[in-house]
């Protein structure tokens, strides 16, 4: 009978134990499913950022997108810009070449112009003008000729080269020949390359006015000067007229002052009578 | 910028007269700096008497041509020092070539760029 009190009471406690252990089991339980409950509240909540961030990642990525567009065109027109630059710099850097060229020329022109017009020599105005020819132009054989009105005829003044061998007298009719026809008609005549010995290569009248007084023909060319450029067909037109004004001025001086020698000679002679 | 003193060697006055225009240009090169010589002989005498740092010469000229007068100042005045350029209307290879031989520093051919010959004249200047 004492047993059944033990057992009882082991009984008790087990079942105390038991109980003890499904209470701490539901409240095991409970913490699990409130955990459970608040994980699922926190996925929720986690979508919808996910949602949220997805929207603002997408908006974002979109602007980015544009931006890159944007940044495209822009970069596009900045590489046009560009080129159009570099064009127009090349085009400005051409530009300062030939007008330090025409520079340089008229600079030549002035000298020459000025060298030509600071004798009244004939004799040097022709020196001057073969000068020019030579070291300007790049002649390597020319002839300068002057009209002789009582004949109507070009007579050789100055030249370079073979020109004086070749020309009978050292004279050429208006009208015969490149010389005589440019004379004649007084319009300058340029071929494009430099010609072979002999072959007129550029023609110019002499003129003041319309009146012709002389023709400068040039037959050859240095070998290094290859042509003649625009700029040096300018340069010869210009010195053209130069050259006829101070070759007739000179004339004429020396012609005066003949004269005025002349009657100053006479004048002493019917002086000292 | 230093003050450079030049000799222009020319028969021609009106190229002479090109030469200093264009040259003025340059710094440190004034007309009164610039002395010209009408021919070799001339020039050689002018080299002797004054002090130059560079010269320009043409070779075709009365009495001594531009070869013998850069040969002179190399080797009878003994000047490997003097800048020498030689313009002329001799433009060949061989001609260049007889040009550098007999002691220039640079060689240009007739008609000249003007703006190549500032260039030359201030490399050998040292500018």
């Amino acid at each position: 009978m004492s047993e059944k009190p033990d057992e009882i009471l082991t009984l008790f406690s087990k079942s105390e134990e038991l109980l003890e252990m499904f209470r701490k089991g539901r409240a095991f339980t409970e913490e699990l499913m409130a955990e459970n409950e608040r994980l699922r509240y926190r996925i929720v909540q986690l979508e919808k950022e996910k949602m949220d961030l997805s929207g603002t990642l997408m908006r974002e990525v979109e602007r980015l997108r544009l931006e890159n567009g944007q940044m495209s065109q822009k970069l596009d027109f900045l590489d046009g810009r560009f080129h159009e630059i570099e064009a127009e710099n090349k085009d400005f850097a051409q530009r300062y070449v030939e007008v330090e060229e025409q520079n340089e020329n008229l600079a030549n022109l002035y000298v020459a112009s000025y060298q030509l017009h600071s004798t009244l020599d004939p004799g040097e105005v022709v020196q001057c003008i073969k000068e020019i020819l030579m070291n300007l132009i790049g002649s390597e054989e020319f002839g300068l000729f002057v009209v002789d009105e009582e004949t109507s005829e070009l007579v050789l003044a100055g030249w370079e080269g073979e020109i004086a061998a070749r020309l009978d007298r050292g004279r050429v009719a208006f009208g015969e020949g490149l010389e005589g026809i440019v004379a004649l008609k007084g319009d300058p005549f340029f071929t494009e390359d430099a010609g072979e010995r002999g072959e007129v290569c550029a023609c110019i009248p002499l003129k003041i006015k319309e009146r012709v007084v002389g023709v400068i023909a040039i037959y050859k060319l240095l070998p290094h000067k290859g042509r003649l450029s625009a700029l040096d067909h300018q340069l010869l037109e210009l010195l053209a007229g130069h050259a006829a004004t101070a070759l007739v001025s000179s004339k004429l001086y020396a012609t005066a002052d003949r004269k005025l020698k002349t009657i100053e000679g006479f004048m002493s002679l019917l002086r000292v009578k | 910028m230093s003050t450079k003193s030049l000799l222009v060697v020319d028969d021609s006055t009106t190229f002479r007269q090109l030469l200093c225009m264009s040259l003025v240009r340059l710094d440190g090169i004034t007309e009164d700096n610039i002395t010209q010589a009408f021919d070799g002989a001339d020039a050689l005498k002018k080299v002797q008497s004054g002090q130059f740092d560079l010269v320009l010469t043409d070779i075709k000229m009365p009495n001594m041509d531009g070869l013998e007068f850069v040969n002179k100042v190399r080797n009878e005045l003994n000047r490997k020092d003097l800048p020498i350029i030689i313009i002329s209307t001799k433009g060949a290879e061989d001609d260049i070539e007889r040009g550098m031989q007999m002691g220039a520093n640079g060689y240009l051919s007739k008609p000249i760029s003007m703006s190549q010959l500032r260039e030359l004249v201030t490399t050998l200047l040292g500018h």
